[in-house]
């Protein structure tokens, strides 16, 4: 339990990684409460895809521990998967088969029971159901980047890892698909891990804010404490867009 | 282990045989060009009298249970590199989904498919060479299973290293085996090779498999040594298959090659 007697549904502690000589991610601790959606942020190369990926179990840890569901990955890699979803722009589907089929295939994976019914559901709500039978390879980036939405939350998952979920899409769609992300978490009461670099974004949808700069955990608060703790001044709103910058411009600095 | 998980890589599969007409090709057209043109060859042997009629069976039979073993390991290896072309496997093994249950989906759905070209090729030879492979098939099943795993190693093998190395290995998948064919004795008998290259021929179970093949269809019966010794190495290689792919897996994980493989 957190200090405000809400689940901590992710506790990463001290999270290392290392490939050869370069730390990527730098003894990172943070959580995630139940119903909670905390932004994962920093400049390129900050390390926040790494993190996402240890989460998932793509990338073994150097050090440090995380747990999801007050269970550890390493012994309890099923239980936890069965109730995360996990998407990134940057990963895709076999690209002959149509939208249905390949989320056919996540819906057994997952053993979602309606699967077909789950399935309407989900494109309708994420406006792609005319694109059902379209082989994936005929889509675009932001069609392709709604239909992970859809695959994210074919089980229902109560921890959603989402890796730049709007990257590809306009401003439009990426607003729609927002609001439709906040609504399924609320109804649900999923918990979300986001990373995003669009701060406008990381300010509407998010309770918390980490910031990380070199692997390293920077600042972390809502956004409007930390967009006072790094500008070092009061604001009345905030101003992740300026951190963003001032961050980046840190650790561009220092690479250089 | 979940069954429906294990479907699940099944049906994905199937959807793609279904689109991909690469696999059908696989599947049915190289087993028909084999036989036909070793079927051909062999009349023109026989014809000649330079083959006795005996070994047309020999030839026809090696070439219908090496296409079987050809394309059970090609296709495990291409099985794989459809996730890594596709960028799939991060979305996969970011499920439940184990490396067991996805090794096991793939046996199931490359043994259809080899079972489906080993069929055509059976019935070809049937209809145009008039060599019935179906009188034999029940003492030739255990040897279609010794090399059925063996396959499923070499396949494994060379996932192994597609994961580790990625897809600039990924010519393995259509290449190893020719490696191994001129040592497996597929058309001649172990004797045929110099006395220095034999142990190497008999630690591979393909050898035991052709050796056993030949003396059913020589009248001889089933050899229970052969297909013993085939099992028993096949249980080796097995082992060694699933220590070095867990080896390379965790390595792939561990420098963050699951995420970059393409």
């Amino acid at each position: 339990m957190s200090a405000h007697d809400v689940p901590i549904l992710l506790e990463v502690r001290h999270l290392t990684k290392t490939f050869r000589n370069f730390r990527a991610v730098d003894d990172v601790s943070f959580c995630v409460d139940k119903g909670e959606i905390v932004g994962l942020v920093g400049p390129n190369g900050a390390g926040k895809s790494t993190v996402v990926h240890m989460l998932a179990g793509l990338i073994t840890p150097s050090a440090g521990t995380f747990s999801m569901f007050g269970k550890s990955l390493n012994t309890h890699r099923e239980q936890i998967l069965q109730r995360l979803n996990f998407t990134s722009p940057y990963v895709a589907f076999p690209a002959r088969l149509t939208v249905r089929e390949n989320l056919a295939v996540y819906a057994r994976l997952y053993n979602v029971s309606d699967p077909m019914d789950k399935i309407a559901d989900l494109l309708d709500r994420f406006d792609v159901r005319k694109l059902a039978n379209k082989p994936i390879s005929r889509l675009s980036s932001g069609e392709t980047a709604r239909v992970a939405l859809c695959k994210a939350f074919l089980n229902d998952p109560e921890l959603l890892v989402l890796d730049e979920p709007t990257v590809y899409l306009d401003p439009l769609i990426a607003l729609e698909v927002r609001d439709v992300l906040l609504d399924l978490q609320r109804s649900r009461g999923t918990s979300i891990l986001y990373t995003s670099h669009n701060m406008a974004e990381v300010e509407r949808m998010c309770n918390r804010v980490v910031f990380l700069s070199h692997g390293r955990v920077t600042a972390t608060g809502s956004p409007i404490e930390v967009t006072r703790a790094i500008l070092a001044e009061h604001r009345d709103e905030p101003a992740l867009e300026e951190v963003f910058i001032r961050i980046a411009r840190r650790q561009r600095d220092a690479t250089s | 282990m979940r069954l429906h998980r294990i479907e699940a890589v099944i049906l994905r599969h199937m959807y793609e045989l279904r689109h991909n007409t690469n696999h059908l090709i696989n599947m049915l057209y190289f087993p028909v060009v084999n036989i036909v043109m070793w079927g051909f060859i062999t009349i023109y042997l026989t014809n000649h009298q330079r083959l006795q009629p005996g070994l047309t069976s020999s030839l026809l039979g090696g070439v219908v249970l090496w296409g079987f073993f050809y394309g059970f390991q090609r296709d495990m290896g291409q099985g794989f590199l459809e996730e890594v072309w596709t960028r799939n496997l991060v979305s996969l093994f970011s499920t439940p989904l184990s490396v067991s249950e996805y090794i096991n989906a793939l046996v199931c759905v490359n043994l259809i498919k080899a079972l489906i070209g080993l069929a055509l090729e059976s019935g070809i030879a049937l209809l145009c060479y008039h060599f019935n492979i179906f009188p034999w098939l029940v003492e030739f099943i255990p040897f279609i299973a010794v090399l059925m795993f063996f396959g499923l190693s070499v396949g494994v093998v060379i996932t192994s290293l597609i994961v580790r190395y990625g897809s600039r290995l990924e010519s393995l998948a259509w290449s190893f085996a020719g490696v191994l064919m001129p040592f497996s004795c597929v058309f001649y008998p172990l004797k045929t090779l110099p006395v220095f290259l034999r142990p190497f021929a008999l630690a591979l179970p393909t050898t035991q498999s052709f050796e056993g093949m030949r003396q059913v269809l020589a009248g001889q019966g089933f050899s229970v040594v052969d297909f013993q010794w085939g099992l028993t190495l096949d249980a080796a290689y097995i082992a060694l298959a699933i220590l070095l792919f867990r080896r390379m897996f965790e390595s792939a994980r561990s420098r963050g090659l699951l995420i970059k493989m393409e």
